[in-house]
């Protein structure tokens, strides 16, 4: 097999027929310019080595994977990264920021995207990830604080979640390991709420955009 | 000695024992842990992955807060040092108004590493009364603890020490092996259970092939997802300590066996067997 045939059949290489760089505005860069903008990384430095990809213990998850995530941005394919799995399944664990050699922040880029995506009309991919993270929020404003077990119960009662779960068998086993963990003495039944609400109230305002 | 305590929520629910005995050791060592007033929780994965603003401006609450008690902080959960440290960090740039002053000069001081500095560690090693002999164990940092390095400072990012040097204090055997920071997941398994158990999984099989017959941790999420697998991967099982426990178990005392009723796979059998308990 000759090296050219090899390059062809390697199915890892991104195939994208009839996609070409987007040019928009004036000199075709500004979807990269924004990301380098807003996160402060120097992703034109990205020369595709894949060591993100390589460090990256969840990379075989993921659709888009880390060093084609740079690609994307460099190219400004902005609604594949917004539809991509990838900026759902990122556990920030930032291994790829770690071992870059050209220290590009990957998994602060991949959180910003992700920020991005929330703010946005595209369906999460990964929708029981983003819902978790949204009750995870809506529970620390009820407490400032988040408990365990109201926090599990309220993502279970958000729509579609349980009728999931339970069509994947996935909710006998949460259900086990929940009396477990009861049993154990490790649930928290009675949330304990934190005495500082007006400053989380703040927050949330803040967060909202709402002047007063 | 005295320092401010940031427990953060696992602490309070599923991680208790965690808490308590930190209390415990920290009492035997001398320092005087003042909990911050009304602390709230730091935003942890969901405020970073929603928005940038909220991940920076929950955490200042509480550096606001150990501020006015003027004293440093040391938190025991890995998640909740990232999460400070990061807001101090965006602080210091001046990239975000926050509703609270916080004029800076406040250090963030993780558990582990606090307690493995050398005189502390000397400190330790005096209040030792049960060396742990013959317990092999392994160390498992996780990775909010010791990544980015830019942001914890950990200079020893790739084979960190500190759980190494606690344990070794106390008398435990200290088996190295390559998966002291990969992550185990955390709280991915509540969206995606298949990738969380295929880390955790992964994480606790390299560990029984290194010999090791205990994991030591430190990061509340770490300790419930390797303690939960254990049943569902069958074969040889290892009961998870905090690192705290297992100096708790060495500074002597009564040790009843209800303190380690909270652990799912239960580490009672492996101490009598050692003549630890």
């Amino acid at each position: 097999m000759t090296l050219a045939n090899l390059s062809q059949s390697d199915a890892r290489l991104p195939t994208n027929p009839g996609k070409k760089r987007r040019l928009i505005g004036g000199r075709g860069n500004y979807f990269l310019n924004r990301i380098q903008g807003e996160t402060g990384e120097n992703i034109s430095a990205c020369y595709q080595c894949e060591r993100c990809t390589n460090a990256c213990p969840v990379s075989y998850y993921m659709d888009i994977k880390p060093h084609q995530v740079m690609r994307h941005i460099q190219l400004g394919w902005r609604k594949e990264l917004m539809e991509s799995s990838t900026i759902w399944i990122c556990l920030s664990c930032e291994m790829c920021t770690t071992y870059c050699p050209n220290e590009v922040g990957v998994a602060e880029t991949i959180n910003h995207l992700r920020n991005m995506a929330a703010h946005s009309v595209i369906k999460p991919r990964e929708k029981h990830l983003a819902l978790f993270h949204q009750t995870f929020l809506e529970q620390l404003q009820r407490f400032g604080r988040v408990n365990e077990f109201w926090l599990m119960n309220a993502f279970n009662l958000k729509p579609n979640v349980l009728r999931d779960k339970i069509k994947s068998g996935l909710f006998v086993q949460e259900l086990m390991d929940g009396l477990t963990l009861w049993s154990k003495g490790r649930l928290q039944m009675l949330p304990r709420r934190s005495k500082a609400m007006k400053e989380i109230k703040e927050v949330y305002r803040m967060n909202r955009g709402d002047i007063i | 000695m005295k320092l401010s305590f940031y427990p953060g929520c696992s602490l309070e629910g599923m991680a208790n024992d965690y808490a308590r005995s930190i209390i415990s050791v920290f009492e035997r060592l001398g320092i005087e842990l003042v909990e911050i007033e009304d602390w709230t929780c730091c935003g942890s994965t969901a405020a970073h992955s929603l928005s940038k603003m909220m991940a920076m401006a929950l955490p200042a609450r509480n550096l606001a807060a150990a501020e006015k008690l003027g004293l440093d902080i040391v938190t025991p959960c890995a998640q909740c040092f990232h999460r400070l440290r990061h807001s101090q960090e965006m602080i210091e740039k001046g990239l975000f108004d926050i509703p609270w002053q916080v004029k800076g000069g406040t250090e963030v001081h993780e558990m582990t590493r606090f307690l493995a500095k050398p005189e502390m560690l000397e400190r330790l090693g005096e209040c030792v009364k049960k060396p742990l002999n013959g317990l092999k164990v392994v160390c498992y940092y996780g990775c909010k603890m010791v990544r980015a390095p830019r942001l914890t400072d950990f200079s020893d990012y790739e084979n960190p020490q500190t759980l190494d040097h606690l344990a070794a204090a106390v008398g435990a055997n200290v088996i190295d092996w390559s998966f002291k920071s990969t992550c185990c997941g955390a709280s991915i398994g509540i969206g995606r259970k298949d990738i969380q158990a295929s880390l955790t999984r992964r994480i606790f099989q390299k560990a029984i092939q290194a010999g090791a017959e205990a994991i030591v941790v430190s990061c509340p999420l770490c300790q419930i997802n390797l303690d939960l697998i254990q049943k569902e991967i069958g074969g040889p099982a290892a009961p998870v300590f905090y690192f705290t426990e297992l100096l708790r178990l060495a500074f002597g005392g009564d040790t009843p066996r209800k303190r380690f009723k909270t652990h799912i796979t239960d580490p009672v059998p492996l101490l009598s067997e050692k003549g630890l308990m």
